[in-house]
């Protein structure tokens, strides 16, 4: 019976009209009515929308009767469309056979398109290439389908050409999915083999594991297991999604379905175990599980500290339905009680940092950026620290290393120079180039996490026109001169404002702080001082003088509420301003590190 | 509810003949048709108004503000006065004053308003520097601020205020002085000094966006304003008020009555009322107001117009607690210089003791010489003259 099931997914660079096109072929094979149709059903989060970027996998089942005249179960797997996610993505690879991979006729052949291909390839994936966005007078169809030809070793004519805004063509996909997608391999008879792809967390019937079965069977009141950490489950519940969650009785080999488990936290249901019975287990699990690491770490504060029991609850919340975030208490004496919040990358940070604005309402600071160091001491211990101000002294350290990361960017030639600049800027090392598409060149590099994190994507956009796309994976930990830059406010080391710095940067950046700071931080009721100190000096330092004139002239006939009114708002401003010492300091310059470039 | 206070009386007059570059009052240019409109409009709130209480009520100060009120003519003032009279208890010594543009006065028509028994008359001559006019968009010169000026002293005008501003994109220390002592020099009764402030939606607001203007320099607006008070000072001028100064017995009433958080009633469009512990606001636009106040007002009696001091025009209202009047007193009460808040006066009005209520925020204030006690007042320092908003802010929410 799984000979009429197709699975598989979508992938594309970030905007070539994956979710598009995915809504589109829900519409077409009547999975949901023209009525409900909401742009992008699959990007379910605001953020998501607004981003225009999937942040979580999800799966839809459709049923779609072809030309042959027999109907199938096509089972689509929406992946996330963030290198930050790549984990996840190769999890929801291996839950299908065949990937769509979508190529914008305007744009042609990008780092994620490559990145995805490649991963795609890995997971044994029929490739069924697309180009979209064909009705675009910019499009170039017939270069594009050239490009892809030659990557992909089809003839050019073989690939689709649609609209998927205009919904033209869509029907040629569908039928391609049906013919060039192996039908699922696996044994229903088996023992229970079923790959956690993704989960959400659902107040009512706990965690929610988004499953493809691989091999045997689920029926609805069989008692399961988790095979990585060995916790037994009755579900509450298993079904398919269509695209709403639909209980069914069973759930066989090449299905795709959810299996709503009463678990209270995703950390008891992680992405990439295996589910198995816990009467006649698989002996063993599907291969490829890990825990994906936290590469970037920061403070994160609440801006008023009767608000600290209100953030760890939303933490806590954020935290179910995301077991890559991962948080620790951390006190620091400019900003009080708050977290060392860990995260997949930056983009994941700020994926958080909107939700806990938006949805939990919460006024925050969060400090810059960082990533891990390996420090080695004197007395021989080494001690990781994913925060500045945690850097022992100079005088016990033998070496701080850092992590190093492998980047592919992919751009057109003639960007070839300026990248070139910006990499070396940021101490990263040349490795390699490739041509994978006329016109289109892969620079290899490696470099250090921390040079990427700050502002290197922007910067790669300018320097490019927003051509140039990039793909990263770490690879090691590296040995540099690495010191810490301290920021002095009055005389005291301001804890938040800290930075891990290279030697040969450490003037410059101390520099360029200062006149930050000095923009950013408000005249007070008296001089504050600034001062940027590094390796035992003092690199740079600014006064930001007393404020001598603040106050509202004039009275419009009486008109005391509007008197009122800005005093009000001067108030609110002030309190979102953060206390340190007697210094009153704006939440942005903790991020100021941030943007140091000049231009 | 009885007042036994006497009140003040606001009349906003929304008309000007040219938009100033810094001006965002209520006030609009090229409206002058409706100018009669106005004036019956105005008529008929008084009488509304007046009408939801039944007590004459006892009144000390009327003003006339703007836009440019001395755009209407003398019977038109005539008709407004009458109507107060016959609505009011005007049998005081009552300061009745008209701000004048110096642009818009001469010698008759300033014998016509002292015959009506307008008693203070307040120039807005702003600069004296004809370039300065000519950046604000003035539509006067500088001649005619001596000219108004003269005139009003020979009409009989015996309590004269100048307005100035300070402070002025580019503008330096010696312009700013000599503005200053060339109208010292007429020897008005008070000066207003004000330093310019830019504001969202004025055409300086647009010029600044925009980079076409540069912000004035806070500090030096700083220095000019300690100057003018030292200057003031040694002239025979009292500071009363962050931006108020006068003769012995010349401060202006009018605006005690505001900073020592006293009952006015606001008429006209935009104007702002604050009595019975309420305070509230008019419809802003002149088309609006004129129709609110329209000829169905014979009906105004039988329409629920809402409780005194509400009118057919209010758009707005704000019932205060006991705790924001005292906040509001210390907002207000403070930007008098002189007298300040006194805690005997406090406590006899609210029956609370100003430091139980106050005394954390008043002490750290005392200690950043912010405020200070002279007798049983507090009042700003010198310091905290220029900074009056970092007090202002502790008696907010
Ligand atoms: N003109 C045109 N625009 C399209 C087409 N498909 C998608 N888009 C637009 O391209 C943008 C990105 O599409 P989206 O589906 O969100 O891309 P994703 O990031 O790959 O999911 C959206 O503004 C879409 O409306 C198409 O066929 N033609
Ligand atoms: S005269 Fe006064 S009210 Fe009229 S526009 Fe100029 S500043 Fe504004
Ligand atoms: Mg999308």
């Amino acid at each position: 019976m799984t000979s009429n099931i197709r699975n598989f997914c979508i992938i594309a660079h970030i905007d070539h009209g994956k979710s598009t096109l995915a809504d589109r072929l829900l519409q077409v094979t009547g999975t949901i009515s023209e009525r409900e149709m909401t742009e992008q059903v699959l990007d379910s989060m605001d953020i998501e929308r607004e981003k225009g970027v999937t942040i979580k996998a999800s799966a839809v089942h459709m049923d779609y009767t072809a030309r042959d005249g027999k109907t199938y179960a096509l089972n689509l797997i929406d992946t996330p469309g963030h290198v930050d996610f790549g984990y996840e993505v190769s999890r929801a690879l291996n839950a299908c056979e065949s990937a769509v991979l979508v190529v914008d006729a305007t744009q042609g052949i990008e780092a994620q398109t490559l990145a995805n291909l490649y991963s795609a390839i890995d997971a044994n994936l029929e490739i069924i290439p697309v180009i979209n966005k064909v009705d675009l007078v910019s499009a170039v169809p017939d270069e594009v389908a050239e490009d892809i030809s030659s990557l992909l070793g089809v003839p050019a004519s073989s690939v689709i050409r649609v609209s998927a805004k205009a919904g033209t063509n869509v029907e040629a996909v569908l039928e391609a999915i049906v013919e060039k997608t192996p039908p699922p391999s696996g044994d229903e008879k088996a023992a229970l083999q079923a790959l956690v792809f993704d989960s959400h967390y659902d107040s009512y019937k706990g965690v929610i594991a988004y499953i493809r079965v691989v091999e045997g069977a689920i029926g609805a009141t069989d008692t399961l297991r988790m095979m990585s950490t060995h916790f037994d489950l009755k579900p509450v519940e298993i079904g398919i999604f269509s695209p709403g969650m639909k209980p069914v009785k069973r759930l066989i080999a090449g299905e795709v379905g959810y299996i709503a488990t009463g678990f209270k936290t995703v950390h008891e249901c992680r992405v990439g175990d295996t589910i198995t019975q816990s009467v006649n287990p698989s002996a063993a699990p599907l291969p490829g599980y890990l825990h994906p690491k936290p590469m970037v770490f920061a403070g994160i504060y609440p801006a008023e500290p009767d608000d600290y029991p209100e953030l760890r609850d939303s933490l806590e919340k954020l935290q179910l339905n995301d077991a890559s975030l991962t948080f620790s208490p951390e006190t620091s004496q400019a900003l009080g009680f708050g977290f060392r919040a860990g995260f997949l990358g930056l983009f994941h940070m700020e994926i958080i940092q909107e939700r806990l604005e938006r949805e939990y309402d919460l006024n925050m600071v969060f400090t810059a950026p960082t990533v891990e160091y390996e420090v080695q001491l004197r007395d021989g211990t080494t001690v990781v620290i994913d925060s500045p101000a945690a850097l022992p002294e100079e005088n016990q350290i033998v070496e701080v290393r850092e992590p190093w990361m492998e980047i592919q960017v992919i751009t057109p030639t003639d960007y070839y120079g300026p990248i070139m600049e910006l990499v070396t800027k940021r101490r990263g090392i040349y490795k390699s180039q490739e041509y994978p598409a006329p016109h289109r060149v892969q620079l290899n590099y490696e470099i250090p996490l921390s040079e990427i994190i700050v502002d290197f994507f922007d910067e790669l956009k300018s320097r490019t026109r927003g051509y140039a796309s990039l793909d990263y994976q770490f690879i090691e930990y590296r040995m540099d001169k690495l010191q810490k830059l301290d920021i002095l406010v009055n005389g005291d080391a301001v804890d938040a404002l800290a930075a891990i710095v290279h030697q040969k940067d450490a003037f410059h950046k101390g520099q360029r702080m200062i006149t930050k700071l000095k923009e950013i931080i408000p005249r007070q009721m008296f001089d504050v001082a600034i001062q940027a100190s590094s390796g035992g000096r003092i690199i740079s330092k600014a006064i930001v003088k007393a404020v001598r004139k603040d106050v509202l002239a004039k009275c419009y006939g009486g008109d005391i509420s509007r008197k009122k009114k800005l005093l009000e708002k001067q108030k609110k401003g002030k309190k979102r301003l953060k206390m340190v010492g007697n210094v009153e300091i704006p939440q942005e310059a903790f991020m100021a590190i941030l943007s140091l470039e000049d231009d | 509810m009885t007042i036994t206070q006497p009140v003040s009386i606001y009349l906003h007059i929304p008309f000007c003949l040219k938009r100033c570059g810094y001006c965002d009052f209520t006030t609009f240019a090229g409206k002058d048709v409706f100018i009669p409109a106005y004036v019956e409009a105005l008529c008929q709130e008084i009488k509304a108004v007046t009408g939801s209480i039944n007590q004459k009520l006892a009144v000390h100060t009327i003003f006339f503000g703007g836009g440019t009120p001395s755009m209407l003519s003398l019977g038109q003032f005539g008709s407004i006065l009458n109507i107060l009279k016959v609505c009011f208890d005007l049998n005081w010594d009552v300061e009745i004053s008209l701000e004048a543009n110096p642009g818009t006065i001469n010698l008759e028509y300033l014998k016509g308003l002292r015959e009506l028994g307008f008693n203070r008359l307040s120039l807005g001559a702003q600069s004296t520097n004809e370039y300065e006019l000519h950046l604000l968009g003035r539509i006067h010169t500088r001649q005619d601020i001596f000219s108004a000026f003269k005139a009003a002293r020979i009409a009989g005008f015996s309590n004269l205020n100048v307005d100035l501003i300070y402070g002025l994109p580019g503008q330096k220390m010696n312009k700013w002085k000599k503005s200053l002592d060339e109208v010292v020099k007429l020897n008005p009764e008070h000066f207003s000094l004000y330093a310019l402030s830019i504001e969202k939606g004025t055409p300086f607001g647009v010029l600044v966006k925009r980079g076409l203007m540069e912000l004035p320099d806070p500090d030096r607006a700083a220095d000019m304003y300690e100057w003018a008070s030292e200057e003031l000072d040694k002239t025979g001028y009292q500071q009363y008020e962050i931006s108020n100064w006068a003769k012995n017995r010349y401060e202006c009433i009018h605006n005690l009555q505001y900073w020592r958080n006293q009952s006015y009633l606001g008429f006209g469009a935009g104007a702002h009322g604050f009595a019975n512990g309420m305070r509230i606001s008019n419809v802003a636009r002149i088309n609006d107001y004129i129709s609110r106040n329209g000829k169905t007002s014979d009906l105004v009696n039988d329409r629920p117009i809402g409780k005194f001091p509400m009118s057919p025009a209010t758009v707005s209202k704000t019932s205060l607690s006991n705790h924001k009047s005292m906040q509001e007193t210390l907002m207000l009460g403070l930007r008098l210089t002189g007298e300040g808040v006194s805690s005997r006066a406090f406590y006899e009005r609210f029956g609370e003791d100003l430091m139980m209520v106050f005394g954390k925020d008043i002490v750290e204030l005392e200690k950043m010489n912010l405020v200070e006690w002279s007798g049983d007042s507090l009042r700003l320092t010198k310091r905290g003259r220029l900074l009056g908003n970092q007090v202002f802010i502790r008696f907010v929410d």
